[in-house]
Formats: structure tokens, C-alpha cells, sequence
């Protein structure tokens, strides 16, 4: 885990808003986000926290949103710039991955074609672009590879089509990689294959990688820093092993406490994230103690743990 | 996959079947009795039994309808009372012509209504959007027998920019091989002939395809809107291709297969609508042909011209069905079954509820 | 905020509402009021117009529009709004009568084919592919011809050629909506199947049957025209819209407004319906989607 000092995407008070005039509705309220080059950060929420919402953002993928606020990608300003500028920052510095792999390729063209675009449309040769694509999928451990390269996304199961999602999304080289709930569509055992793949991915190419997620398990083993969202703003930022040891906001201490632990006393109700944060005292303060305690350890146990 | 070519075969035969059937039916119910007609005005009550015995007319109705189907496909589908010909040999005259018109019709559908539906879903709320979806709603709502009319009133006697009807200029003759114009002025060398049977194209082609462009267009239009909502787009377009690239390479594509569909629909449905627009434009081909036979009260003609449409349409949307295949891989591998052709057909164009 | 903007927030996949959806519906109430007009007139129209629609002026043919004849005359002297308000009656009359049996027969077709499936099932849906086969018009012609040129059989052979479509369109819908919960709730508290299709079923179905009327009012209304335009319809001296073109036809250059109103009448019927079905659609369509295509 490379940990340069170089700030690779700042963002700064973003707010994004759908709908003009009156129905304009902005969905997240100021937002700041730092990723720094090479690093990991977990974007933390609820659905409907605006976490999507925030990432696609960067890359501008929602037409019909407005931004305003800054987005600077290794000190460029996204925010108004030409669509140039932003068609040359998309795939080629920046990578998504998607979340549903089975809508997020095209059904009727072939993978290969798909893996490639990334790279014909910035003149590299077909031949080349085929080379790298094959070998690409290779690492990411796909059989047969150069027979498969010209198969259709049907042909494909759930994770190997993730395989493919990951590799057009990573093989023009990008210095940030932002995966939007990667792992969500996916069984559990794809899941931890996934993100293993991921990690090494990033690690190879020192990639940042801006992780979109609700689900804390995986949190815990892939990031380094921690970003809460709640209803379009920020809740807190920490790096992650504080954040499970110590969260500081209640609602942070909510979304911990709910996530189950099998080791976990059944027979004690999992609390939901309004009850932490609303009425701290009295039972439910004794509740939110013991959440905070089954937290820290849940957070222990996942140390030495990748996903 | 060759599942469902035999199954897509076996639909053809089957609607086949059913024409034939229906012709049949439409022959007995037809009014005019064809032994009296056979016999001449002038016979004997004896003649015309013998008649009828000779035209197996006495025979059970199955029995006569095997000998229907045998003639059938022995290609003979009767004489026509009026001309005195072999049916099969009149139509097979008179259908290039309509054939030339409907290909000239079609390319300009799918040349005009694909970019303009492409168009209007890309841009989709907006007063483009809107505007192509007034010009699809006029396309739609206007008559094709006023609209060849007004053309005429229009670009012909008013302006005098394009020839009122007819498909050669006053005077001028073409050999005919193939029965289209421009493919026997190409046959026999002469520019001259050849730029006249274009120009006589001009109004028909524009008549009989405005309704079908706006069908097309619609149906373009709402198929990418759905693609360009997908995931697949917005993912083509964060690996930074252009949006023409987006919207045409990657989405477009996907729009083919229900596109696909509805035209393949519609070359039927223009060789119908023919029998609007030729008498019109003086144009020979089946529609005149058609509308000749039903007003002459010529049954073998009209069961033929009936057959031979249908034909024509049963082919088409079999050939539609391959290429379908083609476009989409899923259904090379046997995965999804093709969405049923049900909704109750335009006839001139108007609304598929798409 | 609506749901549909929630959900978009969310991620979740949905398709987007369409943007007409949001704003007030101008052009769809226009469109209302005038296919309200039309109807209206439909109805009272031969009560309504100035002069006979019938009887000839040979005085008076060609005359331009002008204060007394606002449509002008035709070649034999009528005058061609009374001829345009009486068509009405002809032509859209036909084309309800045509509607009505097809949604008769239709709903019925389908209704048992969904209901009852099995070889019934297979059988009407091979017969409905047939009648789906061939464009209408050409079947029409087959049937007119062997009824004779007139408005009637026009009217029988176009219902005869448009129920398929119909029972298609109820059968996929009666088929969805028998799966949903609702109905197998009903069943399970023994609401007799007859009972369970009136109340239950039926009206759900209700909703893509509206929209196809009415995007199909236009549709069967340019096959009648057409069919009384090319002679097998209505017939000489009837004042229906189609019939009325084609006698404009002969003198569309001395006197264009023959030819020109009766066709207008025509295309802005079908464009109000048209908007009126289109609307329908738009509202009805969440409940629609991946239903009845």
C-alpha cells in the first residue's frame, strides 16, 4: 500500500442537484472527498445516502445532474470543464466499475469488442488492443482467455463477467479506479474473489481506488480511509481502524451495531440505525454501549482478515 | 438456434396454411357462379351442369378443396374473367413494379426515420424531441390516398416540378424484362429512361412512405430511449468514447432488434398500401391490379393478388426472423424467446403501442 | 419529489418517467376537446349542416370557400362543410361500430384463450397469427369483394381483420394479471371463476384496452376511408370523408378544397385521438411495463 502525499481527487463542497426550476432537488448537500494517489477509500452509506450519486459525479455520467463545487483530478478542475477535457479524464485516468456486471455489458456485442473500446478509441491498434486485452483478462484470472475474448456477455457467469467489467475499466491504465458497489450483485464467495482481485489490481498499478459502498464487512479489509454518508452529506471521515474502534458520530456507532456477527448473541435485537442516533439515553444507551463494544470487536477480528 | 429457425419455419407454414384456408373459404362465399361464368352468358341450364361437373364443382367441399391446394401449388391460381389469363402470369407482370415502388419506399423509411428516431430519443425532453414527435404524429394521422393527392396538387400542377403520374414520361416505352422501370431502362441502357423512371418514383415513394416513417421513428425512438437509459451506455460512455460512438456504436445496436421487427412488418404492410397509392399515380403494380379485380368482381385475381401479399409478408418477416439472429447473440444460443409479434397491426402506418 | 426521482437517487434501476409525464398537459387537452368536438358532430352533424349533403347544384359547382359555402362546393355543387360535417357521422360511425365488435370479440377470444389455455389456447393464437398475417387492407378488400362494394361489408371485413390484434393484446394481459396476488388471494377464498373474471380480472385489464382504442381509432378510420376512397366502401354519393376525397379527386385542380377538407377532417381526428392515446399510455404505463407488448 503505496501511501503518496499526492492528493489525486479533491473534492470540495460538491452538491449535485436532478431536475430544473422547481423540481430541482439537490441530493447532495456539499460534499468533501480526498483520495489520495494510491490510496483506498471506503464511501460509506445507506441506499439513498447520494454515495453513488457522489461518484459518478466525478466523471460528470449523470446528464441529467447539476454540480456545482470543485472536482479536481491531480489538480485539473472537472467542475465546467469542456467535454474534451472530460471524455480524455474518463477510462484513461479515471476507471468505474459497475455494479451489475449483467446489465453493465453490452448484450450484443462481444466482450473483446467491449474490453477494447477503451484503447481503439485512443488509436491504439486493433492488434494491440486485442494483445492487451487478453492478457489482461488472464490476470484477472479468467481460463481460456483468448478463446473467451470473443464470447458474448451470456456466456458468462456473475463473477467472470465482473472480470470483464474490471478489466474495461482498468486497461487504459487509469490513475483512479472508483467502484461502485463492485461486489453487491454478487454471491458471497465471487465476492471475496472480487475484491482480492481488486486489491491486487491496485497494488500492481498503484492505483487509488474510491470504493462505493453499504456494506462494512468489506469495508474493513480493502480501505484505508473511511468516509460516512448520510442523506447527501459527509458524517465523519477517519482512517479505518479508528473508525471501527472509535467511531465518532452516533450514526456511524448505528451502522456498526447493525451489521450482524456470528459470533453475535442472537437473542440480542440488532439495533437500527435511527434508534443510536435519536434517543442515546437511558436503554437504548446501554444498547448503543454494547454496540459500540460488539463494534470494536467485530473491527479486531477483521484486522488481520482480507475480504 | 435451429430450434428456433423450425419454429419460426413452422409459424410460416402455418399462417400459410391459414391463407390458403381463407382463400378457399372466400372463393365459396364469393357471389357469381364460375360455371355459369365458364359457360358463357348464353348457355343452357345443361351446359352449365356439365360445366359444373367439369369444374369439379359437384364434388364435396374437402374433395375440392385438396384439388384448391393441389393447383396451388402447381402455381395455378386460376384465370382471371377479365383478361382471360392465368392469374399467376398477370400478377407475376404487375409485381416488380410494386416491388420497385416499396424497396424505393422502404430505403427512404429506414434512411429518414431510423437518424430521426435516433434523434429525437438522444435527445429526449427537448424541443427537438418534440418537434420530431409532431412530425411523427402528422406522419401517422395523415391519409396516404390524400397526402399522394395533395403531393400531386402540389408538386405537380402547381409547381411543376416533379410529372403528375404514370411511370415514364408521355411517349416514352421501356422493353420490359423485369417489369420494374428502372431495372429495364438499366437493362437497356438508356440514361435518359432510366432518370425519367426515377423522377415518376419521386411522388409515390413520398406518399407511400410518410405513415411508415413515422411508425419507424416512434418505434426507434422508444426502443433508444431504453438503451440509452442502460448501464451498458453509461459505462460506454465512462471509458471516455464520444457520444456519437455512444449513442450509435454501442447503443444502437440493441435498438435493432424490435427496429428490425417492425420493418420487416411494414414491407408487408406497404405492398398493402399500395393499392392506395398506385391508381393514384397511374403507376401499374398489384395494388391497381387488386383494386381492378374487386371492382370487376374478377375472384381467381383477387384470391391471387390475396396470396401472393401474403406470401410477400410471411417471407419477409421470415427473413426478419434470420436476421435476427444475427443481431442478436443471445438468441443464436437459445436464450431468449423472441418477443411475440402481437400487437394489432397499422395497417397504413399509424401506432404500434411500443 | 417523486418516487421516480427517489429511486433514481437511490440507484435503483428504473426507467426514467418520461418528462411529459411532469408537465401540464396543454396539447392532450386539446386534443380532448377536440376529439369531444368531433364526436359531438359525429352525432348531430347532418342536424347541424347549412345545406344537403346530397342533392346536387349543378348552378353552383366549384365554388371556392366564401361567406355562404365555407368549405366552397364540390364538382357537382354540394357544399363541402355540410358534406364534411355529415361524413362525420359515416366515417367515424363505422369506425366505432368496427371497435366495438373487435373489442367484443377480441376480449372474448382472449379472455378464454388466457383462461382456458392448453390446445384452445394454441389453436386461437394459430388463428390469430394468421389474421395478424396479412395487412388488413388486403384482407378487407378479399372480404369486401366477395360481400359486395358497400359500407357494411367494409365495416364486417375490417372487424373481421383487426380482433386478432385485440384478443392478443387481452390475452397477455389477462395471463399477467391471473398470476398476481390478488387474483390467486381470490381464489383461494373460493370466488367462482366467472366472478373472478367480471371483478377481478377484467378491469385490470381494462387499462392497455383504453390506450389501444384509442390509437386505434385513427388507424381503423384511414382503413374504412381508404377502402371507401379506392370504391369498395361506401359507395357514391355518401358523404363519408374517404368517399369524398376520391370524387374531389377528378378536379383537384380547379377546385382544391373538395379534396383538401375532407382529408383535414380525417387527419385531425386521428391526430387528436392519436394524443388521446398517447396520454393514456403515458399514465397507464407503470402500471404497464412488461405487460401487454
Amino acid at each position: 500500500m503505496s501511501a503518496g502525499n499526492d492528493v489525486l481527487l479533491a473534492v470540495r463542497d460538491l452538491r449535485v442537484s436532478f431536475g430544473t426550476g422547481d423540481a430541482a432537488t439537490e441530493v447532495v448537500h456539499g460534499v468533501d472527498v480526498t483520495v489520495a494517489r494510491g490510496q483506498r477509500l471506503a464511501l460509506v452509506g445507506e441506499s439513498g445516502s447520494g454515495k453513488s450519486v457522489t461518484a459518478r459525479a466525478v466523471l460528470q455520467l449523470d446528464t441529467d445532474a447539476t454540480l456545482t463545487g470543485s472536482v479536481r483530478l491531480d489538480g485539473e478542475e472537472l467542475v465546467g470543464a469542456a467535454p474534451r477535457i472530460l471524455r480524455s479524464v474518463r477510462g484513461r485516468r479515471v476507471g468505474l466499475v459497475f455494479q451489475d456486471p449483467l446489465t453493465a455489458l453490452n448484450p450484443v456485442m462481444r466482450i473483446g469488442w467491449q474490453i477494447m473500446q477503451p484503447l481503439l478509441i485512443r488509436g491504439v491498434s486493433k492488434r494491440e488492443a486485442r494483445m492487451r486485452g487478453i492478457a489482461l483478462l488472464e490476470r484477472l484470472g479468467v481460463q481460456n482467455a483468448p478463446e473467451r475474448f470473443d464470447d458474448y456477455p451470456h456466456q458468462f457467469s456473475g463473477g467472470m463477467r465482473q472480470r470483464v467489467v474490471i478489466a474495461i475499466a482498468v486497461i487504459a491504465e487509469p490513475d483512479l479506479l472508483i467502484a461502485d458497489e463492485p461486489t453487491t450483485a454478487l454471491d458471497v464467495q465471487v465476492q471475496a474473489q472480487v475484491l482480492a482481485l481488486l486489491d491486487e489490481i491496485a497494488d500492481e498499478r498503484g492505483m487509488g481506488v474510491l470504493l462505493i459502498t453499504h456494506d462494512l464487512g468489506i469495508v474493513a479489509g480493502f480501505a484505508e480511509h473511511v468516509t460516512v454518508m448520510r442523506h447527501g452529506a459527509i458524517i465523519e471521515t477517519q482512517d479505518v481502524d479508528s473508525l471501527f474502534a472509535s467511531p465518532r458520530e452516533a450514526y456511524t456507532r448505528g451502522l456498526l451495531g447493525a451489521v450482524p456477527r456470528i459470533d453475535g448473541d442472537s437473542s440480542v435485537r440488532l439495533l437500527s440505525v435511527d434508534e443510536i442516533a435519536v434517543a442515546p439515553a437511558g436503554a437504548a444507551g446501554a444498547a448503543a454501549a454494547s454496540a459500540v463494544a460488539a463494534a470494536s470487536a467485530l473491527a479486531d477480528s477483521d484486522q488481520g482478515n482480507p475480504a | 438456434m435451429i430450434r428456433y429457425i423450425a419454429k419460426r419455419l413452422g409459424l410460416s407454414v402455418v399462417v400459410f396454411a391459414g391463407l390458403v384456408v381463407l382463400s378457399f373459404v372466400l372463393v365459396q362465399i364469393l357471389p357469381g357462379d364460375p360455371a355459369r361464368t365458364a359457360a358463357g352468358r348464353n348457355a343452357t341450364a345443361a351446359q352449365i351442369a356439365a360445366e359444373r361437373i367439369k369444374l369439379g364443382l359437384d364434388q364435396p367441399l374437402v374433395v375440392q378443396f385438396v384439388k384448391f391446394v393441389g393447383r396451388l401449388l402447381q402455381g395455378n391460381l386460376g384465370t382471371s374473367v377479365v383478361t382471360h389469363r392465368a392469374v399467376l402470369a398477370d400478377i407475376v407482370q404487375v409485381l416488380p413494379s410494386s416491388l420497385e415502388l416499396v424497396v424505393c419506399a422502404m430505403i427512404l423509411n429506414i434512411v429518414i426515420g431510423v437518424p430521426l428516431g435516433v434523434f429525437a430519443a438522444y435527445r429526449r425532453g427537448k424541443i427537438a424531441d418534440a418537434a420530431s414527435r409532431i412530425l411523427i404524429l402528422l406522419g401517422a394521422a395523415l391519409p396516404v390516398f390524400w397526402l399522394g393527392l395533395l403531393l400531386q396538387l402540389l408538386f405537380s400542377s402547381t409547381l411543376n416540378w416533379l410529372p403528375l403520374y404514370g411511370q415514364l414520361g408521355f411517349g416514352q416505352h421501356v422493353r420490359s424484362m423485369t417489369g420494374a422501370t428502372t431495372l429495364d431502362a438499366l437493362l437497356q441502357g438508356s440514361p435518359s429512361l432510366f432518370w425519367s423512371a426515377i423522377v415518376h418514383l419521386v411522388l409515390p415513394t413520398v406518399t407511400l412512405s410518410a405513415s411508415f416513417i413515422a411508425v419507424v421513428a416512434r418505434t426507434v425512438r422508444s426502443s433508444m430511449v431504453t438503451t440509452l437509459d442502460s448501464d451498458y451506455v453509461t459505462l460506454a460512455r465512462a471509458t471516455g468514447a464520444s457520444e456519437f460512438r455512444v449513442v450509435v456504436r454501442h447503443g444502437l445496436r440493441n435498438a435493432l432488434i424490435p427496429i428490425s421487427t417492425i420493418i420487416g412488418m411494414q414491407l408487408g404492410w406497404m405492398l398493402g398500401s399500395t393499392v392506395l397509392v398506385e391508381s393514384t399515380f397511374n403507376r401499374t403494380g398489384i395494388g391497381a391490379y387488386t383494386v381492378t379485380a374487386v371492382l370487376q368482381n374478377d375472384l381467381y385475381a383477387v384470391i391471387g393478388s390475396i396470396l401472393t401479399v401474403g406470401i410477400v409478408f410471411i417471407v419477409a418477416n421470415f427473413l426478419v426472423d434470420l436476421l435476427q439472429l444475427w443481431i442478436n447473440p443471445r438468441l443464436r444460443a437459445g436464450l431468449t424467446p423472441r418477443a411475440p409479434r402481437m400487437t394489432p397491426q397499422p395497417l397504413i402506418a399509424a401506432e404500434v403501442a411500443s | 419529489m417523486t418516487s421516480s426521482r427517489i429511486d433514481a437517487i437511490i440507484g435503483i434501476r428504473r426507467r426514467r418517467v418520461s418528462r411529459s409525464r411532469r408537465r401540464t398537459p396543454v396539447l392532450e387537452g386539446i386534443a380532448v376537446v377536440v376529439g369531444a368536438i368531433i364526436l359531438i358532430i359525429a352525432v348531430i352533424g347532418p342536424w347541424i349542416a347549412p345545406y344537403s349533403s346530397t342533392i346536387v347544384d349543378i348552378g353552383n359547382t366549384l365554388a371556392p370557400p366564401s361567406a355562404a359555402h365555407w368549405f366552397g362546393t364540390d364538382a357537382t355543387g354540394r357544399d363541402v362543410f355540410s358534406r364534411v360535417l355529415t361524413g362525420a357521422r359515416t366515417t367515424l360511425g363505422a369506425t366505432f361500430i368496427v371497435l366495438a365488435v373487435t373489442i367484443v370479440i377480441g376480449v372474448l377470444v382472449g379472455t378464454v384463450a388466457a383462461l382456458v389455455g392448453g390446445v384452445v389456447d394454441e389453436i386461437l393464437m394459430r388463428v390469430t397469427d394468421i389474421g395478424l398475417a396479412l395487412p388488413s387492407i388486403i384482407l378487407a378488400l378479399g372480404v369486401a369483394a366477395a360481400l359486395g362494394p358497400s359500407l357494411t361489408s367494409t365495416v364486417i371485413a375490417v372487424s373481421a381483420t383487426w380482433w386478432p390484434g385485440y384478443a392478443r393484446l387481452i390475452r397477455s394481459v389477462v395471463r399477467e394479471v391471473r398470476e398476481a396476488e390478488y387474483v390467486t388471494n381470490a381464489t383461494s377464498l373460493g370466488v367462482g371463476r366467472l366472478r373472478l373474471v367480471f371483478r377481478h380480472i377484467l378491469p385490470n385489464a381494462l387499462d392497455p384496452l383504453y390506450v389501444q382504442v384509442s390509437l386505434d381509432v385513427s388507424s381503423v378510420m384511414l382503413v374504412i376511408s381508404g377502402l371507401s376512397f379506392i370504391g369498395v366502401g361506401a359507395q357514391v354519393p355518401s358523404a363519408e370523408w374517404g368517399a369524398s376525397v376520391a370524387s374531389a379527386a377528378a378536379n383537384v385542380t380547379t377546385g382544391w378544397w373538395a379534396l383538401v377538407f375532407p382529408g383535414v377532417a380525417i387527419a385531425i381526428t386521428g391526430i387528436a385521438f392519436n394524443l388521446i392515446g398517447d396520454w393514456l399510455r403515458i399514465r397507464t404505463d407503470v402500471t404497464l411495463k412488461g405487460g401487454a407488448k
